[in-house]
């Protein structure tokens, strides 16, 4: 991911302070300078284009109008951060109606380890968005985004073991998804043939 | 993330660390180009509605105080006068001669009064809707014949009643344009929806 994929960013003091008084000069420039990042992660945690649409919007207008109740205490990336995790979880709970989290827990075939270290990105980008909601957006906020169980199980409204059973569920699903089924390998026997 | 240590082996550590590697090398994706249109335009739009609210929130303020200042004196439960009412002029044996001509005068200064305010409200106040519109223009005939039997009172009891006529026919006109604001202020939830998008 560039610079300007994640929120690790410095951002102009002189623009925060200009952004607080309500600027809209200062509001685009931060716009953007975030806007991939935040839609990335809206993305990421919604899987769906247009909900990250709507959360990039959402977000940002409240990251203008909060402007004023930022007082520091943050660097202003979390801050804003925050803002796009709580809008992007709150449309996923406006949304679950069309969510079905229902995992298989049959354990699942682990003899591949690590098969996300030799997938294709299109592939692993593909597998994520089949993950159920939940489970992906616990997945992203853990190794992505760095959260612990307990910032996640706080940003959910949930307990520390949905967090820490969505992880585990999710990085099963996605081992699973992932692996090549048997039926997708090409049968070599005998295939040889000899002049 | 100091939880991670706690509750996970060496290997499967390696299998987070390797997981998180790969999801982090993930490309980003852009946003659609319009989007700060759409952001921009948006806060255009809260902001005139704010500016709006801002305008017209105290001017409904006003206008509630005044109406109720002008409470006591709204005969909203009589019945309107009736325009064969009105165009029977009182005549001196109906109705005897006992008010003075200070109270004509008083009665006078009170309607112009009211005509200023409703006229402040009409110039300044939210657009009528049709009904409203033509009740106005009903109040405003009556008014009109109002002052045409004004102009041929002869006494000052007769003059006294006409002028407390107008003066409760302003009032009710007033009232009229007041209404745009009540129903603003009665929809309060919806506003509030409006404001806090």
């Amino acid at each position: 991911m560039d610079a300007h994929s994640n929120f690790q960013q410095h951002v102009d003091p002189d623009v925060i302070a200009r952004l607080k008084r309500g600027d809209l000069r200062a509001f685009e420039s931060v716009y953007r300078q975030f806007e991939r990042a935040v839609w990335t992660l809206a993305l990421r945690l919604t899987g769906r284009a247009d909900v990250a649409q709507e959360v990039l919007q959402d977000a940002m207008l409240k990251a203008f109008e909060r402007a004023r109740q930022y007082r520091g205490e943050a660097p202003f990336p979390a801050w804003l951060r925050k803002l796009v995790v709580n809008e992007s979880l709150m449309q996923l709970r406006h949304d679950r109606l069309h969510v079905i989290d229902v995992f298989d827990d049959t354990v699942g075939d682990e003899s591949t380890p690590q098969p996300w270290t030799s997938a294709d990105a299109a592939t692993l980008d593909r597998a994520l968005n089949r993950l159920p909601d939940d489970a992906r957006a616990v997945l992203w906020l853990y190794h992505v985004e760095g959260f612990t169980h307990v910032e996640i199980a706080r940003e959910f409204g949930r307990s520390v073991s949905f967090s820490k059973s969505q992880l585990a569920r999710g990085t099963r699903r996605l081992r699973e998804l992932l692996q090549p089924r048997v039926e997708d390998t090409p049968c070599t026997i005998g295939s040889t043939t000899t002049a | 993330m100091h939880d991670r240590l706690d509750h996970h082996g060496m290997n499967e550590m390696s299998d987070e660390a390797s997981l998180a590697a790969a999801l982090r090398a993930l490309p980003a994706s852009a946003p659609p180009h319009e989007a700060w249109r759409h952001v921009s335009a948006r806060i255009g739009r809260r902001r005139t509605v704010r500016r709006t609210v801002w305008f017209t929130l105290p001017a409904a303020f006003a206008a509630g105080i005044a109406l109720a200042f002008a409470w006591p004196h709204l005969h909203l439960h009589a019945p309107l006068p009736q325009a064969a009412r009105i165009a029977q002029a009182p005549t001196t044996a109906q109705q005897p001669d006992t008010r003075p001509a200070a109270d004509v005068a008083a009665l006078q200064a009170s309607s112009a009064q009211w005509q200023n305010w409703v006229q402040s409200l009409s110039r300044d106040g939210a657009p009528l809707d049709g009904r409203a519109l033509a009740n106005a223009v009903a109040l405003q005939d009556r008014i009109g014949m109002v002052d045409l039997q004004l102009s041929a009172a002869r006494s000052p009891a007769a003059a006294a009643d006409l002028w407390q006529q107008r003066i409760t026919l302003l009032q009710q006109l007033g009232l009229l344009h007041l209404r745009p604001y009540m129903v603003a202020e009665q929809t309060h939830p919806a506003r509030n929806r409006l404001i806090s998008m």
